[in-house]
C-alpha cells in the first residue's frame, strides 16, 4: 500500500467529506493566528490548498508569517481564527497532536535541532520511539538513512563532530525516520555556505520524490525556492501570490 | 537505542550536577542507614542479651532516659514472693566513664543468680562472693581497656581487681564491667537501691499468664513497670528517644534530598526545554516526556540509595571500632534495612520529579523551539 492510501486512523474520521482519491493534502480557509491578545497578528485569514506529493515553497520577509504557518501545518501551533484541514479533517479536531506529528510529519529545522548527547545514528532513531517498532527495526531504518544521506562513516558520532551540512544531511535522515506523509523544513539551508545549500535542496528533493512526501519548505532565500514547483509569496500575514515556481522566483 | 539509554544519556548530560545530587541523596540516606542500624543494633543486643540470661519479666522504673532511675533494693524480696514468680533478682546497671573508656555498662549483679549463668569464663575466674572486690570484664570491655587478669581497675570511688574475662554471648554483655551487686551500690552512692528486677517465670507460664503477672507487680508496686522481655526494648523511654531522633533526622536528611534533586531536576526542564521541544515535534507524547524526566529524577534517587547505604555501612563500621560504641551497640545492617533505604531514595526521587515532569508537560513545542 502506498503511503499516500494510508488512512490516518488517529485523526476524527467523522469530519472526512474529501473524496478518497481527492488529492488535496491540506486546505486552509481564512487560517489566522494572532498573539499577545490579538496586538500581534502573524496571520490575517490565509487561503490555500497543498497537492499531496507537492513541493511547496513560502517565502517572504522575517516576520511575514511563513513559520508560523508551517508551526500550524505541524500541529506545534494552533490557529486563533479559520480553519487548516488535513485530508479533509480539521486539524483543530484531531485528539491526539503527538500522534499526527509521529506518524504523519518530519520537521528539518534551520539549526538541525540534533540532540547534541545521541549519536548521529540516535538522533534519527528518536522519531521513532512514537511508533510501534522494535530496537532492531529503529536502527536499521536509521543506519538505512543515513547512508541514504551519505552519512554512513558518521553514525556513532556525536553531531558536534559534524560539520554544518551533515549535520543538516543528519537531520533530514530523520525526519524521513518515521516515514512521514509530510516533510516540514523551516529554512533548511539559513545555516549553511551556498554549495552545502544547492546540495542539500538536491538531496531533499530527491528524497521528496523517492519517498512520496509532500515538501512544504519555508525560506527567505530565492535561489532555494527555485527548486520546489509552486511558489507562495507572503507578506504581513497574508498571501501576496501562489503559482508555479517562475525561473527567476526573485523577480 | 532504548528507552532507558535516553534517561541515562539526560543525566549523563552534566554529569557533576547529577553526580553531587545524587551524593546528596546518599549522604541523606546514610545519614539513615547510620541511625537506624544503630538503634536497631541496640535493639538487638538488648533482645538477645535478655534471651542469654534467660529472664521473662523485666522490672524498672521506666522514666529517666537511657537508664532507669534507681528504686528501693527491697522490691525484689516484694516481687520474688508474688504467685507465678520462679526466681527474681536485682541489677544496678550504670553507664559510666571507667578508666579511658568514655561509657561503659557496669554491671551490679546479685551474687548466685541467675544472671551470672550466661557469662562464660575465657580467662581467670569469678567473683569468690559478693564482698571480694573483684570485677569480670566481657571480653570487648577487656579490649576497649586493655585489661587482663590480675589487673586493677578504678571504678567510680573504689578500686578493683580484674580476676576475670568472659564471654556474655550478646555485645552487650560482653561490653560490660561486671561485679557484685554490693560493692557496685557502695562505690557508685546507690546502697540498697537497684534499677532492674529480673524475673523467670516457672516453666509452662503462657503470654496471658505472664501478662497477668505483669499486671498484678504494677499494681503491687505503684511507679515500676513490669514488662516481658520481648517488648523492653520498645517501651524503654530511652529507646523510644533514641528511635525519634533519628527517624526525624533521617526524614530531614530526605527533606533536603528532595529539595535538592527537585532543584536540579528543574533546572535540567527548564536547560532542556529546546531538547523537550524537539522531541515534541519529533512527535513524542507529552507522557512519555514526563516519564522520561520522572525516571531520570528515579533513577538519580535509586543511584543516591545505593551508594547511600554503601556509605551507611561504612559509618556503622567505623562507628563499631569507636570507643564510645564499642562493647555498647552492635550496629545492624541487615538486608531489609538496605533494601528499605533504597526505597526510601527511589520514593524521594519520584517525588522530586513530579513537580519538574508536571512543569515540562506544560510547554509549548513552538516556543520551546525557539529555546
Amino acid at each position: 500500500m502506498g503511503r499516500r492510501d494510508r488512512t490516518p486512523r488517529h485523526l476524527i474520521m467523522s469530519d472526512r467529506a474529501v473524496a478518497a482519491n481527492d488529492r488535496t493534502l491540506f486546505e486552509a480557509v481564512g487560517l489566522a493566528k494572532e498573539y499577545d491578545d490579538g496586538r500581534v497578528p502573524a496571520l490575517r485569514g490565509v487561503d490555500f490548498r497543498i497537492q499531496r506529493g507537492e513541493f511547496v515553497s513560502i517565502v517572504g520577509p522575517s516576520g511575514c508569517g511563513k513559520t508560523t504557518l508551517l508551526n500550524m501545518l505541524g500541529l506545534l501551533d494552533t490557529p486563533t481564527g479559520g480553519e487548516l484541514r488535513y485530508g479533509g479533517t480539521a486539524l483543530s479536531r484531531v485528539a491526539d497532536p503527538a500522534t499526527y506529528r509521529a506518524r504523519e510529519v518530519g520537521f528539518i529545522f534551520q539549526s538541525f535541532h540534533l540532540l547534541p548527547t545521541f549519536t548521529v545514528e540516535e538522533n534519527v532513531q528518536i522519531p521513532m520511539f512514537g511508533l510501534p517498532w522494535k530496537r532492531a527495526e529503529r536502527k536499521a531504518r536509521a543506519v538505512e538513512l543515513l547512508t541514504a544521506v551519505g552519512l554512513s562513516h558518521r553514525l556513532g558520532h556525536l553531531p558536534v563532530k559534524l560539520s554544518g551540512g551533515e549535520r543538516q544531511r543528519a537531520a533530514i535522515a530523520r525526519s524521513l525516520a518515521n516515514r512521514p506523509a509530510i516533510l516540514l523544513a523551516d529554512e533548511p539551508t539559513g545555516n549553511l555556505d551556498s554549495k552545502n545549500a544547492a546540495h542539500i535542496m538536491e538531496l531533499l528533493k530527491r528524497l521528496q520524490q523517492e519517498h512520496e512526501a509532500t515538501l512544504v519548505l519555508v525560506t527567505h532565500d530565492h535561489e532555494v525556492a527555485r527548486h520546489a514547483s509552486r511558489l507562495i509569496r507572503m507578506k504581513d500575514g497574508q498571501i501576496l501570490s501562489d503559482g508555479a515556481t517562475p525561473a527567476d522566483p526573485g523577480s | 537505542m532504548t528507552f532507558l539509554e535516553v534517561i541515562f544519556r539526560g543525566l549523563w548530560r552534566r554529569p557533576v550536577r547529577t553526580g553531587l545530587t545524587g551524593l546528596g541523596i546518599a549522604i541523606g540516606i546514610a545519614a539513615f542507614v547510620a541511625l537506624v542500624g544503630m538503634s536497631a543494633g541496640y535493639e538487638k543486643g538488648v533482645t538477645r542479651q535478655l534471651d542469654v540470661i534467660g529472664i521473662d519479666v523485666v522490672v524498672s522504673n521506666m522514666q529517666g532516659g537511657i537508664m532507669p532511675k534507681a528504686f528501693e533494693e527491697s522490691v525484689r524480696d516484694g516481687v520474688a514472693a508474688l504467685p507465678g514468680v520462679a526466681e527474681a533478682n536485682a541489677t544496678l546497671m550504670q553507664m559510666l566513664s571507667v578508666e579511658d573508656a568514655p561509657m561503659m555498662v557496669v554491671y551490679g549483679r546479685e551474687w548466685g543468680s541467675f544472671t551470672w549463668d550466661g557469662l562464660k569464663l575465657l580467662d581467670g575466674r569469678l567473683p569468690r562472693d559478693a564482698a571480694e572486690p573483684a570485677v569480670v570484664l566481657g571480653k570487648l570491655a577487656a579490649e576497649v581497656l586493655g585489661k587482663k587478669p590480675g589487673d586493677k581497675i578504678q571504678i567510680e570511688t573504689g578500686e578493683f581487681e580484674v580476676v576475670g574475662i568472659v564471654d556474655g554471648q550478646s555485645v552487650l554483655e560482653n561490653g560490660a564491667v561486671n561485679l557484685a551487686l554490693p560493692r557496685f551500690q557502695e562505690v557508685s552512692g546507690y546502697e540498697n537501691r537497684v534499677n532492674f528486677i529480673n524475673i523467670r517465670v516457672p516453666p509452662g507460664t503462657d503470654e496471658t499468664q505472664t501478662a497477668a503477672l505483669c499486671r498484678q507487680i504494677e499494681e503491687s508496686f505503684p511507679g515500676l513497670r513490669a514488662v516481658k522481655a520481648g517488648d523492653v526494648v520498645g517501651t524503654s523511654q530511652g529507646f523510644q528517644m533514641a528511635q525519634a531522633m533519628s527517624w526525624s533526622t533521617s526524614l530531614l536528611a530526605l527533606v533536603v534530598g528532595v529539595l535538592g534533586v527537585m532543584n536540579t531536576m528543574l533546572m535540567s526542564v527548564f536547560e532542556r526545554k529546546h531538547e523537550i521541544g524537539v522531541l515534541l515535534a519529533l512527535g513524542w507524547k507529552r507522557s512519555r516526556i514526563m516519564a522520561l524526566i520522572l525516571c531520570e529524577s528515579a533513577a538519580m534517587g535509586l543511584l543516591g540509595g545505593v551508594i547511600g547505604v554503601a556509605l551507611g555501612a561504612l559509618t556503622l563500621a567505623g562507628l563499631e571500632l569507636t570507643p564510645m560504641v564499642r562493647g555498647f551497640l552492635e550496629p545492624d545492617l541487615g538486608w531489609p534495612l538496605a533494601v528499605r533505604a533504597i526505597l526510601i531514595a527511589l520514593a524521594v526521587g519520584v517525588i522530586s520529579g513530579l513537580y519538574p515532569a508536571w512543569r515540562s508537560s506544560r510547554l509549548s513545542p513552538s516556543i520551546a523551539l525557539q529555546g
